[in-house]
């Protein structure tokens, strides 16, 4: 069992050193050869349902591969889908919209690198867009990982569009307060007062009130609005619950897909003016704010995999109810 | 001759009312010293003790300047306290409307507070006349929020008598829930494989309601396990759980009578890190091979990995979370799953703590408000929208009165 | 591209491809990833929980030259009351810090989600089921009655029997058909994070992808 173990390692070990060195970089298939690819998958497809009506059921290994090949595919492949916008993500734009130059943006970063795929390209988008209109932005976390990620996103935007790098000053177009522990009480305590919990940024070590964008920004009754990026606890939920329902403050979020359905009751009753939700909701927000990114890019592989997911678990049902029949 | 005599007076006069009348309404031209054209000041300063505060914040209004939006740059608000001189605490630019408000949340309890208003333009500085003094005094009670005070009342009386009910010894009933029944089985088919029970407490602390509820059921899992002499296995992700786990299960055994059986190790620490812990519990399930998987408490992204990792290696799978965006995978994967308020009512229906039964009890006082308000209230709104009943319409209003939060 | 970050790439993308060949069989690499992940992943933890909240809110604070406070103390007390757990003689001085994170959260959560999730969901629900376009009348139907046949399930003092059982299945059918949604959403979620470890595999390690 360990040599056959060792020689398949040896051989996907090879497959990657070959990809890595010997193919051509980047690789792009033409529109003829993505739609042979599309019909090629599709009569994979049909003979799987034919063996399963045969009796002959695929076993999880081959429908892990099957999965793999669909989000992989499409990253070489030329189409875009059509994308409508949600009333959810649109009410997140225009909160933003709705801003006038100079106005304060409280901008909370909840997530960690493992929901970066999800949440990353809607942060990306939204520090554009408040670069590009004067919006200024107050980040901090309730994660550690929060407030790195958001130097990310602003790196990634001043990468993406150099002339942010002389356009916007940090401590006057926006500032990194960093984490803080103590998951919802830091939001209680900024209710009174953000000093009290952020007394230094994290990037130049200033001083609180010696940064210009903070002026006059004492709690959340100094913010003109609030955006959150949430993956999970501490997040959106306790935003909602501390700042929003006890202090007024006007929110959107952006969450991961797992979060949302979650976040869903608190947008019915108005207490969030709009949500994000996975990357879908990022793909919108990127399209709606003009600043196409990452989550316009994974959208074909996200909906390739859907389709697949769909079909497999057609198969599927159709499997179980014969056996049932079969039982019976 | 008369005639006109008293129509050129006539004339004369409405010529004057007129005058006066448009002289009201256009700028009235103040020169400085200088020669520069003053804006004219904003009126009206109305000040008072914000409602429902700790007595740090006054509120201030004012009608606009009449040259407001053309030519002003916006507002200083000056305040002086007591006999003091008056200085700039705020400024407020303009948008064109019939008038401002500012709230000022920097002033000290108990002390008097007069304001002035100046209007800004390039002419120069133009200033409101002083306000009355006004003194910010703090209310004990926030009377907006009275609804929910009473609300809160209801149910936590209602939690509170039904404990005092249940530590009198009366029975309280709490109907059948089906996962329950499927617990000790599970344990029993781990013990007949010879094989551990793998307990996972969720990924949340102490502090979590979810992981009180694992904790609970955990007790009388162990006794179970301790009382068949099977195996329990226990990765924790944070210290506290391990603490009080290993506390919980040494009385278990203890109870049954098996204190020789038990070992620390039965719980031990992994990670705080969520998907190291998965990786680490996926591990264990894999190698290990438990006949049995209890997952109980709070699970994130985590869930569905747990949950289909077990359902590979062949083991009875009980799930209860009351995290909703997880229930899906533990339904889907699991061979019972304990839904949202189910675990909560797992926990107490095991462990018969009249605390726990109470408060179960409170709150299906609190679903049955809730229910009745429903009820009431669509029908009301439903009544008022489609035929206009004034009754309808006063019911309507006090159910969201009743259920609002401003 | 400098070496180090070369290699933090190739480490990466083995390391990605360690775990993900748990989905063909558990084996010795897995292992190895595993026991590297957990262990660099409770470091991690050590390490963000002594700077994080040691060293910023207690050290820090207590030598502040202008403002010392003298509050952490009291954290640091029910912390080392917290570690008396070892020992069996005084082990019960640890149920005193335990009860005051309890009570604490207990304390803030109360309220919180008493007027977030109940007083202003229900105050959600009250809506007119006549009124508007027929989406919103059937939207506004399906959300009472969902939330209203919801909660007759979750009632604990009446057992599921007659009309009561009977509204309590259409409560579990509306909480499956939810559950089904949400399932659908995480598997998007999921499919994400599968495609962000995509990119990096086959864009920034193999620079295949354009």
């Amino acid at each position: 069992m360990l040599k056959k173990e060792l020689i398949v390692s040896a051989l996907i070990a090879i497959a990657f050193l070959i990809a890595k060195f010997l193919l051509p970089k980047p690789i792009q298939f033409s529109r003829t050869v993505s739609v042979i690819i599309i019909i090629l998958l599709a009569l994979l497809f049909f003979f799987i349902f034919i063996l399963t009506v045969k009796g002959k059921y695929i076993g999880r290994r081959v429908v892990f591969l099957l999965v793999g090949i669909a989000l992989l595919l499409p990253f070489f492949m030329q189409f875009t889908l059509p994308l409508q916008i949600s009333p959810e993500v649109r009410g997140a734009y225009d909160g933003l919209a709705s801003l006038k130059g100079g106005s304060k943006v409280l901008a909370s970063f909840d997530y960690d690198p493992a929901s970066a795929p999800e949440l990353q390209p809607m942060a990306e988008a939204f520090f554009k867009y408040c670069f590009d209109n004067d919006i200024k932005v107050i980040v901090m976390g309730l994660w550690p990982q929060g407030a790195q990620q958001a130097n990310l996103a602003v790196e990634a935007a001043m990468e993406e569009t150099p002339r942010y790098r002389d356009e916007i000053q940090y401590g006057e177009d926006w500032v990194n307060l960093g984490f803080q522990a103590g998951n919802e009480f830091v939001i209680v305590r900024m209710g009174e007062s953000f000093k009290a919990m952020f007394p230094r940024d994290i990037v130049k070590n200033l001083p609180y009130d010696s940064i210009p964008v903070l002026k006059n920004v004492r709690n959340f009754s100094n913010i003109d609005y609030s955006i959150n990026f949430s993956a999970g606890k501490p997040g959106t939920v306790e935003w909602v619950q501390v700042a929003v329902d006890r202090y007024n403050l006007n929110m959107a979020a952006g969450n991961t897909a797992v979060q949302a359905p979650m976040a869903y009751p608190y947008l019915k009753a108005k207490q969030l003016t709009g949500l994000m939700g996975g990357m879908s909701g990022g793909a919108e927000f990127e399209k709606i704010t003009g600043k196409f990114g990452k989550a316009t890019t994974y959208l074909l592989s996200q909906s390739f995999a859907h389709m697949v997911v769909i079909v497999l678990i057609l198969i599927g049902n159709f499997a179980f109810f014969r056996e049932r029949m079969r039982d019976k | 001759m008369i005639f006109g005599k008293s129509l050129y007076c006539s004339f004369i006069i409405i010529a004057c009312f007129f005058t006066v009348a448009t002289a009201q309404n256009e700028a009235v031209a103040t020169v400085d010293s200088v020669g520069q054209i003053l804006p004219q000041p904003p009126g009206n300063i109305i000040v008072a003790d914000h409602k429902y505060d700790n007595g740090g914040i006054i509120d201030i209004a004012w009608d606009r300047s009449p040259d407001d939006p053309l030519g002003i740059d916006g507002y200083n608000i000056y305040r002086a306290c007591g006999d003091g001189d008056f200085e700039i605490v705020a400024f407020v630019l303009p948008g064109g409307m019939e008038s401002y408000s500012f709230i000022d949340d920097k002033v000290e309890r108990g002390e008097s507070y007069r304001y002035k208003i100046s209007v800004i333009s390039s002419g120069g500085e133009s200033f409101s006349e002083s306000s009355v003094s006004v003194r910010g005094d703090w209310e004990f009670f926030d009377l907006d929020k009275l609804n929910i005070l009473i609300l809160g009342i209801i149910v936590c009386g209602s939690v509170i008598g039904f404990i005092f009910t249940a530590r009198a010894g009366r029975k309280l009933f709490i109907r059948k829930i089906s996962g329950l029944e499927a617990l000790e089985e599970a344990v029993g088919r781990a013990t007949e494989m010879g094989r551990p029970i793998l307990f996972i407490p969720g990924i949340l602390d102490m502090d979590d309601v979810q992981t009180l509820a694992a904790i609970t059921i955990l007790a009388r899992v162990s006794r179970i396990v301790a009382d068949y002499d099977s195996k329990i296995e226990m990765p924790v992700s944070r210290s506290l759980v391990m603490t009080t786990a290993r506390e919980t299960i040494k009385n278990s055994y203890l109870a049954a009578g098996r204190p020789d059986a038990y070992y620390d190790d039965m719980v031990h620490y992994v990670t705080d890190e969520q998907f190291g812990y998965v990786a680490a519990v996926n591990g264990i399930m894999v190698r290990d091979k438990p006949a049995t998987c209890l997952y109980l408490g709070a699970f994130f992204a985590e869930s569905l990995i747990l949950a289909e990792t077990g359902n590979y290696i062949g083991a009875i799978q009980i799930a209860g979370t009351a995290r909703p965006g997880q229930l899906p995978f533990f339904v889907a994967a699991c061979d019972y799953t304990l839904i949202g308020e189910e675990l909560f009512a797992a926990s107490a229906y095991l462990s018969g703590d009249p605390k726990q039964l109470g408060s179960l009890k409170g709150q299906d006082v609190g679903k049955f408000v809730a229910m009745a308000a429903m009820i009431i209230g669509t029908l009301a709104v439903t009544v008022v929208s489609a035929w206009q009943f004034k009754f309808f319409g006063w019911l309507s209003d006090l159910m969201y009165s009743m259920f609002s939060t401003n | 591209m400098g070496f180090w970050e070369q290699f933090g790439i190739w480490l990466a993308a083995l390391f990605t491809i360690g775990i993900i060949s748990f989905l063909y069989k558990d084996n010795v690499l897995y292992k190895a990833c595993e026991a590297i992940f957990v262990g660099v992943s409770a470091g991690y933890w050590f390490v963000v929980y002594y700077w994080d909240m040691l060293y910023k809110k207690f050290y820090q604070q207590v030598t502040d030259p202008v403002n010392p406070e003298w509050y952490p103390w009291l954290g640091v007390i029910l912390g080392v009351l917290m570690l008396t757990r070892l020992s069996n003689k005084i082990g019960w001085l640890s149920r005193w810090p335990l009860a005051f994170v309890v009570g604490a959260t207990a304390g803030l959560y109360m309220m919180v989600y008493f007027v977030s999730n109940a007083i202003v969901q229900i105050q959600g629900t009250i809506v007119p089921l006549a009124e508007g376009t027929a989406g919103d009348i059937i939207a506004n139907i399906l959300v009472a009655a969902g939330t209203f046949c919801g909660l007759i399930y979750f009632f604990f003092s009446k057992e599921h029997r007659g009309a009561f059982g009977g509204a309590a299945k259409i409560g579990i059918w509306f909480l499956m058909i939810t559950f089904g949604a949400s399932f659908g959403y995480t598997v998007m979620s999921r499919m994400s994070l599968m495609i962000g470890r995509i990119d990096f595999l086959f864009g920034r390690w193999l620079e295949l992808i354009p």
